[in-house]
């Protein structure tokens, strides 16, 4: 009889936990990025030229990556209706810049930023196309 | 004679003008929904890069697979490596061609359907397709949109039998670019 019981109790704390863990992983949010410590600090320049030398490699070594770079602010890009708002940084690559696409909630920090300050932006990698693209950007700096 | 001259130079002139413009933009947004009754299941890409030459017609849009932003991890993840496999197809693409570019007037404020036809990649499948959307033209700027369906089984997406249910054998794609003249 204590034998039966403990093998019950223990078919239904596996039962739960699966369950909870399912559950768990089924409504998990993406990462935050604000949150985690980036895995690259770098320049915007030293990105590009990484890109440009082997953009193969370098996806290789940033893709999904958090990166915090530094650079000068080209262009601010804000759209009212959307709450989205985008930070272009120069890297002195006329044809290649990084693409900074924010987290909706840091429009206000972004209104305040200005053309040609140097700044430091968070966020994860996500390729290059024309730009590096870096998308859930935060201000670091 | 003079006249018609007169006419004719100044139509090559405002050609030449229209030819010359460029739109463009780095921010537009591009997003999908692949749900069904069971589950919702969408992602938007907030940095799709779209050019398109007011002269020729030509059009192009390309997005990086990886910058799909999703309400669940879960999602983004398989999203990422079962179903898009980002890592080996980073980028999906389009170029073609409007059309209809007759029927558009870039100097008239106003919402013009368009239809654009060309080849679209999408996990390293290349396809011929031709859509419908519209520029809704405000002086300087372009919002180009449009709304279509794509059958994953023709860019070889597989879905495995026991998610069937949750995800749409059609994914829902829906554009919205804001593009300004490039300069």
């Amino acid at each position: 009889m204590k034998k039966w019981k403990k093998i019950l109790f223990g078919i239904l704390m596996v039962a739960f936990i699966t369950t909870g863990y399912g559950f768990y992983m089924y409504t998990k949010k993406p990462a935050d990025v604000r949150t985690l410590s980036a895995n690259y600090e770098l320049s915007t320049a030293a990105l590009i030229e990484d890109y440009n030398k082997d953009e193969t490699a370098a996806n290789v070594k940033y893709l999904d990556k958090v990166i915090a770079v530094k650079g000068k602010v080209k262009e601010i890009k804000l759209e009212q209706a959307t709450g989205q708002a985008t930070v272009v940084l120069d890297s002195g690559d006329p044809m290649a810049a990084v693409t900074c696409s924010f987290y909706n909630e840091e429009l206000a920090s972004v209104k305040k930023l200005t053309e040609g300050s140097e700044i430091v932006i968070k966020g994860k990698c996500t390729g290059k196309l024309m730009d590096v693209v870096l998308n859930k950007c935060s201000i670091e700096k | 004679m003079k006249k018609t001259i007169l006419i004719t130079t100044a139509f090559f002139l405002f050609n030449m003008v229209n030819a010359q413009k460029k739109y463009f933009t780095k921010t537009g947004n591009a997003s999908f929904r692949a749900g069904t009754a069971v589950e919702d299941i969408d992602g938007i890409n907030k940095s799709t890069t779209c050019i398109f030459d007011a002269g020729t017609g030509d059009i192009q849009f390309a997005i990086l697979v990886k910058g799909f932003e999703f309400k669940s991890a879960l999602m983004m993840e398989h999203f990422n490596e079962n179903y898009m496999e980002s890592d080996k197809y980073p980028k999906s693409t389009f170029k073609g061609k409007i059309t209809n570019l007759d029927k558009i007037n870039f100097q008239k404020d106003g919402t013009y359907p368009v239809i654009v036809k060309g080849s679209l990649e999408i996990h390293g499948v290349k396809k011929d397709i031709e859509t419908t959307g519209a520029f809704k033209v405000t002086g300087e700027t372009v919002l180009a949109t449009a709304d279509f369906s794509v059958a994953l089984e023709d860019y070889k997406i597989e879905i495995p039998s026991l998610v069937k249910d949750k995800i749409a054998k059609t994914a829902k794609i829906q554009i919205n670019c804001s593009n300004s003249v490039l300069k």
